[in-house]
């Protein structure tokens, strides 16, 4: 998995990155929905990108990654820096 | 309906300037150790050191990252005084081992809710010109979001309300608490009131409004003097005081420790000011609440004034009770507990009725700190200075007095 989505991942909600499984249900990683729109919106601004509206809303952490890595910019993402605005 | 039951209080928690447990906040009272600092806040015209009841609290240490989120401070201050309360109560976590989820509801005051995100909201929109705001700055800042925290901590799913009363919020959310179990309408109810307004805007917009207190010579921490010819003016604080309300013979049957009894509650309005209070209006209350609690004046061994240290509300209060009292007025011990913690606007009725009844407990009654020079137009008996024992009370009162002329009167009576 993208390993700066899950450092960003880890340091939002303080969870230790071994329990960070690509199966892990976000749920099983105290997520409620709020809080998974809440670090979708920090990804936005983190690699200046944006995410569309999801009819099925990710359910494991693979999801996740699988939802957004295809919409992050080429070369080191984690240098994009600039927020979407 | 006319079921009327009475109720007992088996529970009480708490986050304040003065500590964030019972005891220490209570120890704090008696020892007249006051909360208030000067604390510098970066406006964008310059630093400013501004008087306030701030609270030293780390969000991690008591919620996970993922939680906090979706929490603003003041709910943050409520949950970790709740988790106090209940346990207190012996409820701790599960709560619906004793009641039926729907019979267990939460009633709370806030005057500001979740103030700082609104301000953090602003600040992000007009000064870091961003275009868009974080998702949850709504839930952040509802003022009912504390109130659906404290319901989802717990699992209660009976009656949830948030009474925004300004500076009587959390009184009367207690009030309306008591008349929902003393009623029928459910059989608990986790109360009280939370406060985090400390934020650029909600500061400026006071020191507009002219009342705030300037820094006392003898340091920060004096400068709230209730009743004294030197003060100054109010403090703006922030924190969290919960308590536990059950059905009282539920309770017993439940072998719950019952802390004492709300015996009475009332409320009335001025109708006459936004911000002149009014003796008849509050007076009106004391006596209403009496009337409830089916007690004579004289039952009343200790009152805890609303007591902000403005000029006009303590010349006022003290108009409002000998009106309340008549005879009894000039024999009634009184404090402001604001000398010390300051002002908790929605949240200082709860802090204020839960020094009542640890008052009522332990038969010891805080001072009025600072209370130096009495104002001879405040010439009751305000309890100046030192702490006074006292024999066991029979029942205490608490004031709660609000912009909008809102005036809620608690009174707890002993087991």
């Amino acid at each position: 998995m993208n390993s700066d989505l899950i450092n960003l991942f880890a340091e939002t909600f303080g969870i230790a990155e071994d329990r960070l499984q690509p199966d892990a249900t976000l749920e099983s990683l105290g997520l409620d929905s709020l809080a998974v729109i809440e670090f979708l919106f920090q990804i936005e601004d983190k690699f200046g990108i944006q995410i569309p509206d999801q009819a099925n809303p990710p359910r494991t952490l693979d999801e996740m990654v699988q939802m957004i890595e295809p919409l992050m910019p080429h070369g080191n993402p984690g240098n994009a820096g600039s927020p979407a605005a | 309906m006319t079921v009327t039951r009475r109720v007992a209080i088996t529970g009480m928690g708490i986050v304040s300037p003065t500590g964030s447990n019972s005891g220490i906040f209570f120890d704090a009272l008696l020892h007249a150790r006051s909360g208030i600092r000067a604390m510098d806040v970066a406006f964008p015209t310059g630093t400013e050191s501004v008087l306030a009841g701030h609270i030293e609290f780390t969000p991690d240490a008591h919620f996970p990252k993922a939680k906090l989120l979706t929490m603003d401070r003041v709910s943050q201050f409520a949950l970790v005084a709740a988790r106090e309360a209940m346990q207190q109560a012996g409820l701790g976590v599960s709560a619906l081992d004793a009641y039926a989820p729907g019979r267990f509801g939460v009633s709370m005051g806030t005057g500001s809710g979740g103030a700082g995100s609104l301000d953090a909201a602003y600040t992000s929109l007009l000064e870091q010109k961003v275009a868009r705001l974080r998702p949850m700055t709504v839930v952040l800042a509802m003022n009912n979001a504390t109130s659906a925290h404290l319901a989802m901590e717990f699992g209660l799913k009976g009656p949830n309300s948030t009474v925004s009363n300004a500076c009587a919020s959390s009184a009367t959310a207690i009030g309306d608490a008591f008349r929902q179990i003393r009623h029928g309408y459910s059989d608990a109810m986790l109360v009280g009131g939370a406060e985090a307004l400390l934020n650029r805007g909600t500061i400026k917009a006071w020191q507009a409004m002219h009342t705030l207190a300037k820094p006392h010579a003898d340091g920060a921490a004096a400068s709230c003097r209730p009743f004294s010819a030197d003060r100054s003016g109010l403090v703006l604080s922030e924190g969290a005081a919960m308590l536990v309300l059950e059905d009282w013979d539920t309770a017993v049957k439940r072998g719950a420790n019952i802390l004492a009894e709300l015996a009475g509650y009332a409320s009335t309005t001025d109708a006459h000011h936004l911000t002149q209070p009014d003796a008849q209006g509050q007076a009106g209350a004391m006596t209403l609440a009496l009337q409830d609690a089916r007690l004579n004046t004289s039952d009343i061994g200790y009152l805890n004034a609303h007591g902000t240290a403005t000029e006009v509300g303590d010349v006022v209060e003290t108009s409002a009770i000998k009106l309340a009292f008549g005879e009894a007025a000039a024999s009634l011990p009184i404090s402001s507990t604001k000398a010390v913690h300051g002002h908790s606007m929605g949240a200082a009725g709860a802090m204020e009725f839960m020094a009542s009844v640890m008052a009522l407990r332990a038969g010891q009654l805080p001072p009025t700190a600072f209370l130096e020079i009495p104002d001879p137009r405040c010439d009751l008996d305000y309890i100046a200075l030192r702490a006074r024992s006292t024999g066991k009370l029979r029942a205490v009162m608490s004031n709660s007095f609000a912009f909008g002329g809102s005036n809620s009167v608690l009174i707890a009576s002993a087991v």
